[in-house]
């Protein structure tokens, strides 16, 4: 199976800000990448770039096989983060007019527009006007926008933002259902949960570079859990911290609201500090705690900010 | 090609299938229509009847003759038919005309039942004057006074080295005015007619000597002499470039704030992902051309309907039309191409103005311009004008429906330059847009647009 998306030393500069800095990126067909990062790190960029509406300064990218996403529009859906629809358009119009513009044919297309607005629980707002939509449904109504025409590659851009318990979970079953039916998928997103729950890959930049481009495994594997988590039988504010401090292995004690989290040297040393822990205090509860993607991403951006900034005393001493 | 016509067809009916189109543009002269054609039926069906009688009080004695005379039904008519069909009015020795004379004939004297009821020359004024007041608001009868009329004595024959006196006349306020002029006429002329028979003179026969004779103008044509109106040949011209006016900019119009709401509400990044700037571009430019069209159809066609009913159509010539469809089109590219990269390069219109500015200021140069073209259209300044883009267009249409026959090379060669003028505004306004329409935040100056050209 190729690649999907190919991109080699790709830069591209707003003024004086580079938003993204020679980035190398290879999505494999058929997988479900999440993009993630924090705010103005340069995914929504690179996102404009891969659809071609923005081109890059230097590199090259090459999309379903093509040098770019112009000579494969119609084989690409794509839900952009900052989401519009014609307000005064009736919604079962709008969708008929996009599904055009993708180069559907004109005669099973209305039947399929209502087919979607049944699935996704809007089959009463087909006359309605777009304007007259919450801001979940016309989400919802610019998902379909995306993918009705069945595209090779779907592209989200925050395709969670804005939606309620209950949406989320409905785009998560649609996005499963694309994944199973072997579309590639990319998401940007800030919902972690949405990321561990649907990714197979994932790719985090930061500051327009990449710092993280691994599957999902790797990911975990490489973040061992070393973080031990105890909570004691007694009321916290009874429990005298200070011998857990000396258990060989533990770089670190926390005192949390309702438990202490230890963080060990590294993983190895897990079975021991659980049976010393044990011995040291009467605990309720003493769990090894693989790192959320939340975790994660806190790490690697907060380690990145510290690297630059002691890049920057470097530079002033 | 159809992802472009898709895009066009959206634009075109989004613009036409709304209230606001068809009120403001399709209503009003449809609405005119319909006035002017059912006005004349209500104007008849409500025409007050008028019933009673004018009297006069002549202290000179010479003028009640002459007064009598002018407020005799033919006379008023008679009149009327002067006031109305002067010589020299764009529409005389129409059929039209001579219905628009009878319906106001109808409006004035309809079912009118006026006498004149001759006072003794030595009545009392504030009696005679009390009566108008007592048949106020009664129902109407031959005794009824409208109006009280009384000539001064001094009004005919001034004392020596005196003005003539003025003439008196008091009426009901509801008296219709257009009855008030009859008798306010009536009175004038009868008491002229009384000062020159105090002086021997024939009144009847100066009025013959003084009245200006009507002319018969006509064009010669190889068709052979042709019926015209002075006023209608310098009508014309600019009528044609209004025409061309109003369509370009009501289209461009509706471009412009087509292509900001597109980009401030989002949609153009969903449109975007499915077609490329440069669809979109032509897409919606091809949309308002249709909408420009079809307003330059309807207005027009209204035009020709209207000189068709009034027997002017000799006035067009065919290939007027013809040009007028080409510099249209020339017109329109030109502000379209204009307008889109506007459009596309800012948020909201507040922010379009400031950028509109300059452009409008060079557009209405064809409308400052247009008295002196139609008065000397083959001048140096007008053919200087004529090569001047984006305003050629219009000075050109103002040119070739003007009297004088412009040389026939500037016409393929204004339509040349126009079509050079299209392909290098829609290069510019390609580049412009295509990086315009996903910039936000502070919106560019004129400088900013050169080096989005220049980059691009």
């Amino acid at each position: 199976m190729g690649n999907a998306i190919e991109i080699r030393g790709v830069t591209k500069t707003f003024g004086p800000k580079t938003a993204v800095r020679n980035l190398d990126l290879d999505i494999p067909e058929g997988c479900v990448c999440g993009f993630i990062g924090p705010n103005g790190a340069g995914k929504t960029t690179t996102i404009r770039m891969i659809m071609a509406i923005i081109f890059p300064d230097r590199g090259d990218l090459t999309v379903l096989g093509r040098p770019s996403a112009v000579e494969s529009k119609d084989r690409i859906g794509y839900l952009p983060e900052e989401r519009g629809v014609y307000r005064k358009m009736k919604v079962g119009s709008f969708l008929n007019y996009m599904g055009k513009l993708k180069g559907m044919d004109s005669g099973p297309l209305d039947k399929t527009v209502k087919d979607w607005l049944g699935r996704v629980g809007l089959a009463d707002t087909y006359r309605k006007k777009c304007e007259e939509l919450s801001k979940g449904m016309q989400q919802k109504v610019q998902f379909i926008a995306a993918v009705i025409h069945k595209p090779d590659l779907i592209i989200l851009d925050e395709p969670f933002s804005g939606l309620d318990p209950v949406n989320r979970k409905l785009l998560r079953e649609l996005i499963d259902e694309q994944r199973g039916e072997g579309r590639t998928l990319i998401f940007s997103t800030h919902a972690m949960f949405e990321a561990e729950q649907l990714c197979d890959r994932l790719f985090m930049i930061h500051k327009g570079n990449k710092v993280l481009d691994n599957t999902l495994d790797d990911v975990w594997s490489r973040y061992d859990p070393s973080l031990l988590d105890v909570e004691p039988a007694a009321p916290l504010a009874q429990v005298d911290v200070t011998p857990l401090r000396s258990i060989p292995g533990v770089a670190n004690v926390v005192v949390g609201a309702k438990s202490i989290e230890l963080k060990l040297q590294s993983v190895d040393r897990a079975k021991a500090a659980m049976t010393q822990v044990a011995q040291t205090i009467a605990v309720r509860r003493l769990e090894l705690r693989r790192p959320s993607l939340e975790d994660i991403f806190i790490q690697l951006v907060g380690g990145n900010e510290a690297a630059l900034r002691g890049e920057k005393e470097e530079g002033g001493n | 090609m159809f992802k472009t016509f898709h895009v066009a067809l959206r634009e075109f009916i989004a613009t036409v299938a709304t209230k606001g189109f068809i009120i403001g543009v399709i209503l009003p002269p449809v609405l005119m229509g319909v006035v002017l054609t059912i006005m004349p039926l209500l104007l008849r069906e409500a025409a007050p009847k008028v019933e009673g009688h004018v009297a006069i009080i002549d202290r000179s004695g010479q003028a009640i003759r002459s007064f009598e005379k002018y407020m005799a039904p033919e006379a008023v008519r008679g009149e009327m038919r002067d006031q109305l069909g002067r010589d020299g009015s764009p529409l005389a020795d129409s059929k039209q005309a001579e219905q628009g004379m009878k319906m106001a004939e109808s409006m004035v004297l309809g079912s009118a039942q006026v006498s004149v009821r001759v006072l003794p020359s030595d009545a009392d004024e504030a009696a005679e004057r009390a009566q108008i007041l007592t048949g106020e608001g009664k129902p109407e009868s031959p005794d009824q006074r409208l109006a009280l009329v009384v000539i001064p004595k001094e009004a005919v024959t001034p004392a020596e080295g005196e003005k003539p006196s003025d003439l008196q006349i008091l009426h009901q306020p509801k008296l219709a005015v257009q009855w008030v002029g009859i008798i306010q006429n009536a009175a004038r002329r009868a008491v002229v007619d009384a000062r020159l028979a105090s002086n021997g003179l024939d009144a009847e026969k100066i009025r013959g000597l003084m009245a200006a004779p009507k002319t018969d103008t006509k064009s010669v044509t190889e068709k052979g002499d042709v019926k015209t109106s002075e006023a209608l040949k310098m009508l014309l011209p600019g009528a044609f470039m209004f025409l061309l006016w109003i369509a370009v900019f009501t289209s461009g119009q509706y471009l412009l704030t087509s292509t900001i709401e597109e980009k401030s509400s989002r949609v153009m990044e969903v449109i975007l992902s499915a077609v490329s700037p440069m669809q979109v571009l032509v897409g919606k430019i091809l949309g308002q051309a249709a909408v420009g069209l079809l307003l330059l159809g309807f207005y027009a066609g209204a035009g020709l309907i209207g000189l068709s009913a009034f027997n002017r159509m000799s006035l067009i010539d065919p290939l007027n039309l013809l040009y007028l469809g080409i510099y249209f089109i020339i017109a329109f590219g030109c502000i379209a191409c204009l307008f889109a990269a506007i459009g596309s390069a800012v948020s909201d219109v507040r922010e379009a103005q400031s950028l509109l500015g300059p452009l409008m200021i060079v557009l209405v140069i064809p409308m400052m311009l247009w008295f002196p073209i139609i008065q000397n259209p083959n001048s140096v300044f007008a053919q200087v004008c004529s090569f001047l883009p984006p305003i050629s267009p219009f000075i050109m249409v103002l040119r070739i429906s003007g009297t004088e026959p412009v040389p026939f090379w500037q016409i393929p060669a204004t339509i040349a330059l126009g079509m050079v003028t299209v392909v290098v505004f829609a290069w510019a306004a390609a580049k412009i847009f295509r990086i315009g329409i996903l910039m936000y935040g502070k919106p560019p100056n004129f400088i900013t647009l050169v080096k989005w050209i220049r980059m691009a």
